[in-house]
């Protein structure tokens, strides 16, 4: 303070702890944080070695030949377009399928409630758990689907066993898993809308159609980009549901890129390469979360009453 | 609101009765599937209607699997009961370290503060295994691997976002001049911070810790990565389970449905927080 | 001097809240802060606080600078606009939240809170948590709050601003008689002149952070530094005409819808200026057509306001004053009308810097 003259001792003391009284708070937490940031950089620096933990005496650094290895290298194209596909259509069903559950349950009525707290159950289930769930349902010898599948003329339907229904099988575990987060979001973002512009729709007799693409959609577009972002994110690197299904199999029909890294890493031990997977889909989610934080920001002030 | 024909309400009620069936049937077959031996389980075609028994249930909880040809120990119960101490654990450390952070960013704006705020939220979406796999060898040179006290640490990446950004929230929503009165009053800044922020943030700081708990508790990945049998939680564990060989499928069923159950509990008792929590506070239930 | 602030500033982001304000106020005298919101009124009691930081200036309080002293070491006592009660604690654990900081006992605190509570009609409610409250008992034990620990310094902001007419009244008639009896320094913000006026032993009236005028009540009434405050002050508002300050062998005066007003022989300064005449509408007196220097008008209507009667009038240049008197005594009757305006009761202020052209007393 420019004009303050006195020289009281205790006042010093005073303005030390308040200039670091924010960060003696957040310290504690920050540093548990940085602890675990350190392997961050291990990781880059792992990216850009020769390093198996089969042959330790042959880790250097090899720049940046894993990278330019994946250029011709059609596992890693394998992967990138599994990670890519599983994210697009989990995330395309579940945003149409949420969007489609939380219009149905848009009034508040006691019965609406209760079902979307019903359906928030499979979302409180963890992934993995989830998928053994449906393991055991899609069992070719006693699962309850492969009978159903067998009941609608589907013989011999294998589920994640067969390369040609192991995407379908870990999408539709995704979808039962992950839909309801997207429909409670929205459902929050419906009953949200202010009423007047829907009154007023309502009043002049607009076709319900149009309502829906020229007041709700574009209402609604801030929970829906919200929602679909966060999804995008969690779903690219999903490991759980396609671990405990798979373990990325068959073959590699599901190796997507944690997966791939995860058994890059502890099966053939290239640490190398795994790292170099983990930064290319750490450049992915960071661009994502990027977008998605400004939205999430904008959203989080408007539930504040924008403060 | 809007004047519904006949034709639209018996569409409604089909697509309602489809919702509900694709996601509670899964739930409701592996409940029904507890309660059964594998004889009833086998039968083709496959029936809701059986003798309910208790028998996988008591196996597991007792930790000896009657198989058709040997009795097998396993190690479920200490599964679970590994699951429930790594989330109370967790939660509890998330709590002591998050709340005061979650109030200096709050309440006292200082440089860095945001900053430190979005370093400690972007945590949460980047791949665990870019973290994970260089600290399974860190752990190993500093004496961590497959200890609780490492396991802890890992889980604060998603326990201590969570639980700083939606308390955060709470914080925020105290109007400054009740703290402010309280200052004036004579009292410090401690005791503001205990006896009026701390009560007054205290729902969102039990839904915080209830959210984070579930989080910890449906964790696979940091155990996979970091834990060996005797700490696995349930989510690992049961998977180890399945591919175990002579085991009931009843008695996976019912473990599973062990498995689920506190998360479920505590998911109903805390609904009400449960969307501002899964967006982080960004959208208010 | 109780309390002391020189040349205090602040500013928020880029924007200047409080530009120099320097105010004293008189150990157990009140000090009304008046001006229209957003001024900085709020911004300097929380100065005075001490629960946000000027970012230069000096405030003592008992002749001590408080710079760097945490607001729980200020002995101050404060009112909130919205209250501020602690919604977790009931009437009475608020009331004695500033004892229990000082560490008294049981006893002491139990007297106390009772003494003040029943000196403000809440004793029946002190169990009650705030929002069993109504707005009348949660403003009084916000206030029973603020008096609780004796402080040196009492600030109130606004403290009337959410409670009903009816409570206003009362309080406006108790609240004075309280706070002499207390003894001690306060600073009553406020946006309403009247409380102002019944209120304070001193008004620093302050617009756009910066202190226009501190007077007793009387000077800003009666010499309001400029049109803005005049205007401030005083319901219905000061009428102002546009006139030109003119002198001739008679004397100075100013012409009102061509009728020659005469002026205080003081205001030779302001001879040939362009000047805005000011003339409290109660100063408006309707007088007969022979009265000398009456001015026509025609009376359009009239109104109750409060204990008044406000006539609405138009001069014959268009121009639209108000004359108001009490209520219950005669007034004309709506048409034409005429009104003298003594030279005794006209301010002249400059027309384009709205400062208060004051008669030369020596002349």
């Amino acid at each position: 303070m420019a004009t303050s003259t006195t020289g009281d001792p205790s006042r010093r003391k005073f303005t030390i702890n308040k200039k670091y009284l924010p960060y003696l708070l957040s310290l504690p937490a920050l540093l548990t944080c940085i602890g675990i940031l350190i392997p961050f950089f291990t990781a880059v620096a792992y990216s850009l070695q020769r390093y198996r933990l089969s042959q330790p005496w042959a880790q250097k650094y090899n720049w940046g030949e894993n990278y330019i290895n994946f250029m011709t290298d059609p596992s890693f194209w394998n992967t990138l377009k599994v990670s890519m596909t599983y994210a697009f259509v989990t995330v395309g069903v579940e945003l149409l399928l949420g969007l489609g559950i939380a219009l149905l349950l848009q009034k508040r009525t006691r019965f609406n409630n209760f079902v979307s707290i019903m359906l928030l159950m499979p979302l409180m289930t963890a992934p993995a758990l989830a998928s053994l769930m449906w393991k055991l349902m899609t069992n070719p010898g006693f699962g309850v689907l492969s009978y159903f599948a067998e009941t609608i003329g589907i013989e011999d339907m294998r589920w994640a066993s067969d390369p040609s229904t192991a995407m379908l099988t870990v999408v539709i575990v995704d979808v039962w898993v992950y839909t309801p987060f997207i429909m409670i979001l929205l459902l929050a973002g419906l009953r949200s809308l202010p009423r007047q512009p829907f009154e007023a729709a309502e009043l002049d007799a607009v076709p319900r159609l149009f309502v829906f693409w020229r007041i709700t959609l574009p209402m609604l577009t801030p929970f829906l980009l919200t929602a679909t972002l966060f999804r995008v994110i969690e779903s690219i690197q999903q490991f759980d549901i396609i671990y405990a299904m798979t373990q990325g199999g068959p073959g590699d029909t599901l190796t997507v890129f944690q997966v791939e890294a995860y058994l890059n890493f502890f099966q053939s031990t290239n640490v190398g390469r795994s790292a170099a997977l983990l930064m290319i889909l750490w450049a992915i989610t960071y661009f994502l979360s990027n977008i998605f934080i400004k939205n999430w920001l904008r959203l989080r002030e408007k539930a504040r009453g924008g403060a | 609101m809007q004047k519904n024909s006949n034709l639209e309400n018996v569409l409604r009620g089909v697509a309602i009765t489809a919702i509900i069936l694709f996601f509670m049937f899964p739930i409701l077959w592996i409940f029904l599937m507890s309660f059964q031996t594998n004889e009833t389980i086998l039968r083709v075609p496959p029936s809701p209607f059986f003798e309910p028994t208790l028998t996988n249930y008591r196996s597991l909880i007792s930790g000896k699997l009657e198989g058709s040809t040997a009795t097998l120990e396993i190690a479920f119960m200490s599964n679970l009961y590994n699951s429930l101490f790594l989330s109370v654990t967790s939660v509890t450390v998330g709590l002591i370290l998050g709340v005061p952070a979650a109030y200096a960013f709050a309440r006292l704006k200082f440089r860095g503060s945001e900053d430190i705020a979005f370093t400690l939220l972007s945590f949460r979406f980047a791949p665990p295994l870019l973290v994970l796999l260089p600290l399974t060898i860190y752990f190993q040179q500093i004496g961590l691997a497959d200890t609780y006290g490492g396991l802890i640490w890992v889980y604060q990446l998603i326990v201590l976002p969570l639980i700083l950004w939606i308390v955060r929230g709470y914080f925020e929503d105290i109007p400054a001049d009740i703290e402010y009165a309280y200052r004036i009053a004579g009292h410090s800044f401690w005791a503001t911070f205990r006896k009026i922020a701390l009560p007054l943030a205290g729902p969102g700081i039990a839904a915080a810790g209830l959210l984070a708990f579930i989080f910890a508790w449906n964790n696979f990945i940091f155990a996979l990565v970091l834990a060996s049998a005797d700490k696995q939680p349930v989510t690992v564990g049961a998977l180890a389970f399945i591919t175990a060989s002579g085991i009931n499928y009843g008695q996976i069923a019912a473990g599973i449905m062990l498995s689920i159950a506190p998360t479920f509990a505590l998911a109903l008792y805390a609904q009400r927080y449960l969307v501002e929590g899964l967006s982080l506070g960004a959208v208010k239930g | 001097m109780s309390l002391e602030l020189t040349n205090i500033s602040k500013s928020f982001k880029d924007e200047m809240v409080l530009d120099g304000v320097s105010i004293q106020v008189h150990e157990g005298k009140t000090l009304v802060l008046f001006g229209p919101s957003g001024a900085g009124k709020t911004v300097l009691l929380r100065l005075i606080a001490g629960v946000i930081e000027p970012d230069s200036g000096q405030i003592k309080i008992s002749g001590t600078d408080v710079d760097g002293v945490e607001p729980e070491d200020r002995n101050i006592g404060m009112a909130f606009q919205n209250f501020a009660l602690f919604p977790h604690m009931d009437a009475h654990a608020n009331i004695a939240s500033p004892l229990t900081a000082q560490k008294q006992d049981k006893s002491a605190i139990q007297s106390g809170v009772q003494t003040l509570a029943k000196l403000l009609k809440i004793d029946h409610v002190l169990d009650h948590k705030p929002k069993e409250l109504s707005n009348g008992q949660k403003q009084r034990t916000a206030l029973a709050r603020a008096l609780a620990g004796k402080p040196k310094v009492l600030l109130l902001d606004d403290p009337l601003r959410n409670v009903d007419a009816k409570l206003r009244f009362e309080m406006r008639l108790e609240l004075p008689r309280l706070l002499s009896d207390q003894n001690t320094t306060v600073i009553y913000v406020t946006q309403d002149y009247k409380e102002a006026m019944a209120f304070g032993d001193e008004i620093a009236v302050i617009s756009s952070g910066v202190v226009q005028q501190i007077g007793t009540p009387e000077d800003i009434y009666l010499t309001p530094a400029n049109i803005e405050i005049a205007r401030l002050f005083g319901d219905p508002v000061i009428n102002y005409l546009d006139v030109t300050v003119q002198k001739d062998a008679v004397g100075i005066f100013a012409l009102v819808s061509d009728k020659r007003v005469d002026l205080n022989s003081g205001y030779a300064r302001a001879v040939g200026q362009d000047c805005s005449l000011g003339i409290r509408p109660e100063s408006i007196l309707f007088v007969p057509a022979s009265h000398p220097g009456a001015v026509p008008v025609t009376v359009e209507a009239e109104t109750p306001l409060n204990e008044k009667t406000v006539n609405l009038c138009l001069t014959a240049r268009g121009r639209e004053i108000m004359a108001s008197r009490p209520s219950g005594t005669v007034g004309p009757a709506n048409g034409p009308a005429f009104v003298s305006i003594e030279a005794a009761n006209v301010l002249i202020f400059d027309k384009h810097t709205g400062e208060l052209i004051e008669p030369d007393k020596f002349y």
